[in-house]
């Protein structure tokens, strides 16, 4: 039990900035170019450790204690998760509730901590991730109830295996309308194109990047490396759903199930290379469609009978 | 003479607080019948589980608020604060009275005690026409909702024969009755409650009345309608199922049309009023799939779902109570509830600010605060709903999920736009250096809250159990241990997770203050991405903030923003204003009530002014009602 929840957490935290790597360079792929290196998050996350910090004047605690909370709450929200064949140290009935609250309350800090600079940049993109989280909290949760009526239970590890995946034949279409709606999400969630473009360099368009603008060393860090490991870890619900590793070995699933996390690294970068950033009024319209893609999928499953 | 009131008020609040406590630990309730008889009554008085359960949240806040009110008004400068002082004992009193009230004469009287008693509490400013206005409102809205309610107990008590609850709860109602009356509680108690679109009362009366009676008003006595909902359930026990599905949709519509507006308003206090809507909103949607669960014999829903909205009338009574003290501690020293001309006081008002953070987390519904106890039961009950009932509960109980999944992303939004403007940044256009934190008197009733806050997020069990029992009285069932097992542990384990994020926040916080000290740490000022000379001014304001999702949905709000467009290379100063249109005041009973005091004012022709006049009619009148008793 002790070295599961050690390679469980060790392996999310190890890996995590991985993705963002392969994001990466699958961007370079499509437009030519070698890229960075296939580590570069690591080197940036380790940079920002060696840096001291500048903290504005306007500022308060909750500056201070926003990135620490929102590390703390993507690692802890991710025992709840599975990773293939290695099962959530944690689970519980309700458990998904706590973690979609997890990242409820790291959100709220985030957008709290940025307002407290007083910057006007800060505050819009405080306001705008506002509106985009609120969408796509609902979308998340049309979701849940689709993993959770082809279930039948309400624990995230029980949601996501077990069950769920045996029923692809039954329930194949609600699935993929579920995991092309969570995309959707994911990709609001962790700021990617199009709803958000981490590598823009014009402060009045970015959503989530302007919000950090005021942080430095230690702070830049926890936030870097949490957005690593909450795109894993919310990536990894997508991959536990849609990559079908039953009746294989525990070792076997975990090896399947990074290898999903990998191709869905790929499609990220994929889908970044092609398109291109959505205007910001148009942001809520994708969520929207997002929705109704969950709610179709949702009116599937009642009509195949629960 | 304030001294004695003040004191009874403090006894009165503390012997109801422990014969509460004392009924929710053992279990036993209590009766006691006055031998006296009252016109088609009994005085006749009891504690369950449910009362005591109400009595425990009245009496908490009515200590709090009333220590706080006396610090409050100390130095307002005005006369009369005895009749004050005495209103609000009489409030106390009577709310008390109508909670363990066991017949319903008594309760109906108690009732109306309530709403005069609110009343002159909400005109405390009786020289403000605003003020006088809103409390004419209020006691119009009452009545009307009170009328509803005389209407449904008399057709119980004609029904059951008798107007004593025990005797009431015996009878067997037929279905059509059953919903009759339920549709006269939802109005006469949905009025109080403030179910939109019957809310209109309310944010007008919450900023009207000084802060500590808009605390006790949106904690406690708008709950009155909530436990008279509950305690019909608890008589009438079998209610055809659209009863369930009216509340689940009242629920619903409450909870987002409530949360929506408050992100479009621009004072603090009726800011908070719109968010007690949006609070009922979700009370009422535990209650609804309570309902239908007992409706379908399945007890698990039953309990969950109940015991879901009883906590969460605990839960928003303190987290509510908490924001509208620390509203008022924030008006009281800068004079102003307008948002936009606020900033940065958390610096200057320490207590206040951090107070109204832990509030402003709790209402959120978010981890480590007791509102996420409370919505955690209620979608968990939704999702029970789902699992275990038939398939048009379905649909109805995923909806309510939706719906309150949405209404935790905008109650965020909309307190991460309040506390990020009033108590963050930088002063948008008061001086914070002159400003004083409040006196003892008013910070040590806002500290208690925000404990308990904090006590019931990390330590739910007690009120947990407590909100079971009650839970399990108006569900008419026996709580089994191994009920409570099932209900409970999995909340136990949640907690569990919390410590562990505190330790793991704890952790990470120390790694870093352990590198600030090897690493250079800087003071600057915010980076102004180029631009030299910022000023406070430029701070994006709590209305901009809400813009985006005000105009999501504009078409519903009727939200509009004046004066916006800017002329010229150099343009002059321009105007500008955005608001949200009230559409059940403006569209529904503001029409309608002008409809009847037109028809009103053509009956003036018969008010002459003549006493013989007046003389005719009365023996024209006896004739006819001689003629009627003849035929």
């Amino acid at each position: 039990m002790g070295t599961g929840i050690v390679l469980h957490i060790g392996t999310i935290m190890i890996l995590s900035p991985l993705l963002l790597g392969i994001i990466a360079k699958t961007k370079a792929f499509f437009a030519g170019r070698w890229g960075p290196p296939l580590l570069q998050a690591y080197y940036d996350i380790w940079k920002l450790f060696r840096k001291g910090n500048v903290y504005s004047t306007t500022t308060t605690w909750i500056f201070q204690a926003a990135p620490a909370v929102g590390l703390a709450t993507v690692l802890v929200s991710s025992v709840l998760m599975p990773l293939g064949g290695l099962k959530a140290p944690l689970s519980f009935w309700g458990d998904i509730l706590l973690f979609v609250c997890f990242y409820g309350l790291a959100r709220f800090l985030t957008i709290i901590a940025s307002l407290d600079t007083g910057s006007s940049f800060e505050g819009m993109g405080a306001s705008r991730e506002a509106v985009f989280s609120c969408l796509a909290e609902v979308v998340l949760f049309l979701d849940l109830i689709i993993l959770a009526l082809l279930s039948g239970k309400l624990v995230l590890s029980q949601m996501l295996k077990g069950d769920a995946s045996s029923s692809w034949h039954l329930a194949g279409p609600a699935f993929l309308l579920m995991g092309l709606s969570y995309f959707m999400v994911l990709l609001a969630e962790n700021a990617r194109i199009p709803v958000d473009d981490p590598a823009t360099h014009l402060e009045l368009t970015m959503v989530h990047e302007v919000m950090v603008l005021d942080h430095s060393g230690w702070d830049l860090a926890y936030i870097l490396y949490g957005s690593a490991v909450k795109l894993f870890v919310l990536g990894g619900v997508l991959v536990n759903v849609l990559v079908p590793s039953h009746g294989l070995s525990p070792s076997m699933q975990t090896g399947v199930f990074l290898g999903g996390m990998v191709l869905l690294a790929l499609g990220i970068g994929v889908v970044e290379s092609c398109m291109a950033r959505l205007r910001l009024n148009r942001v809520p319209l994708l969520l929207i469609g997002a929705f109704v893609l969950a709610l179709i999928g949702v009116l599937v499953v009642l009509l195949k009978g629960v | 003479m304030t001294i004695v009131l003040y004191s009874l008020t403090i006894l009165t609040s503390v012997l109801g607080m422990v014969s509460a406590i004392g009924v929710l630990v053992t279990g036993v309730p209590v009766h006691y019948r006055l031998g006296l008889r009252m016109p088609l009554g009994e005085f006749h008085v009891g504690i369950d589980p449910l009362s005591a359960f109400f009595l425990l949240t009245i009496t908490v806040l009515f200590l709090l608020a009333g220590i706080y009110g006396h610090g409050y008004l100390k130095d307002q400068g005005k006369k009369g604060l005895n009749a004050h002082y005495a209103f609000y004992l009489l409030a106390l009193v009577s709310l008390m009275l109508l909670v363990t009230a066991q017949d319903a004469v008594l309760f109906l009287l108690a009732w109306e005690m309530v709403t005069i008693s609110s009343y002159f509490l909400i005109v405390f400013h009786d020289d403000r026409k605003t003020v006088r206005d809103a409390g004419y409102l209020f006691l119009i809205a009452a009545h009307t909702g009170t009328f509803c309610l005389w209407l449904m107990f008399f057709l119980m008590g004609q029904h059951a024969g008798s107007m004593d609850f025990d005797q009431m709860a015996l009878a067997s109602f037929p279905a059509t009755l059953a919903g009759v009356l339920f549709i006269l509680g939802m109005v006469g108690f949905g009025v109080k409650t403030g179910f939109i679109p019957l809310h209109i009362w309310l944010p007008h009366a919450h900023p009207a009345a000084p802060s500590h009676v808009s605390a006790v008003l949106s904690a406690v006595m708008i709950k009155m309608g909530i436990y008279g909902l509950m305690r019909m359930i608890l008589i009438i026990k079998v209610f055809p199922q659209w009863c369930a599905m009216v509340l689940l949709l009242a629920g619903m519509i409450s909870g987002v049309g409530g949360v929506l507006y408050a992100l479009g308003q621009h004072e603090i206090k009726k800011l908070l009023a719109y968010h007690s809507i949006e609070n009922i909103g979700i009370i009422t949607l535990g209650l609804g799939i309570g309902l239908w669960g007992q409706i379908e014999h399945n007890e698990l829903v039953a309990l969950i779902g109940y015991a879901g909205a009883l906590l969460h009338v605990f839960n928003h009574a303190v987290f509510k109570g908490l924001l509208f003290l620390s509203a008022g501690s924030v008006i009281r020293s800068t004079h102003t509830g307008e948002i936009d001309r606020l900033g940065g006081l958390l610096k200057y008002l320490p207590w206040t600010g951090h107070l109204f953070l832990i509030g402003s987390l709790s209402i959120c519904g978010l981890p480590l605060f007791n509102g996420f106890i409370s919505e955690w039961f209620v979608f968990r009950a939704l999702f029970e709903g789902m699992f275990h009932l038939k398939m048009d509960a379905l649909v109805f109980s995923g909806t309510g999920i939706v719906a309150l999944a949405l209404m935790g992303g905008l109650a965020a939004a909309c307190f991460a736009k309040v506390f990020g403007a009033v108590f963050l940044g930088n002063s948008r256009s008061l001086d914070n250096t002159q400003l004083k934190e409040s006196s003892r008197l008013l910070r040590v009733p806002m500290a208690v809250l925000g404990g308990i806050c904090l006590w019931v997020g990390l330590f739910p069990g007690t009120m947990v159990s407590f909100a079971l029992a009650a839970a399990s009285t108006i569900a008419s069932v026996k709580l089994s241990p191994a009920m409570e097992g099932v209900v409970i542990s999995p909340l136990l384990t949640a907690v569990l997770v919390l410590f562990i994020l505190i330790a793991v926040t704890a952790i990470l916080f120390l790694f870093k203050r352990m590198a600030a000290k090897c690493l250079p740490v800087e003071r600057a000022p915010t980076w102004g991405c180029g631009y030299s000379a910022p000023t406070a001014r430029m701070q994006y304001t709590a209305s901009s903030f809400a813009e985006p999702i005000l105009r999501i949905f504009r078409n519903v709000l009727g939200y509009g923003v004046k004066g916006a467009k800017l002329q010229g290379y150099f343009p002059k100063t321009q105007e500008v204003s955005s608001h949200v249109v009230e559409a059940s005041e403006d569209l529904i009973f503001r029409p309608a009530f002008g409809a009847v005091r037109s028809l009103c004012a053509k009956l003036k022709i018969i008010q002459c002014g003549h006493t013989q006049v007046y003389l005719l009619y009365i023996f024209v009148f006896l004739l006819l009602l001689l003629v009627w008793k003849i035929v």
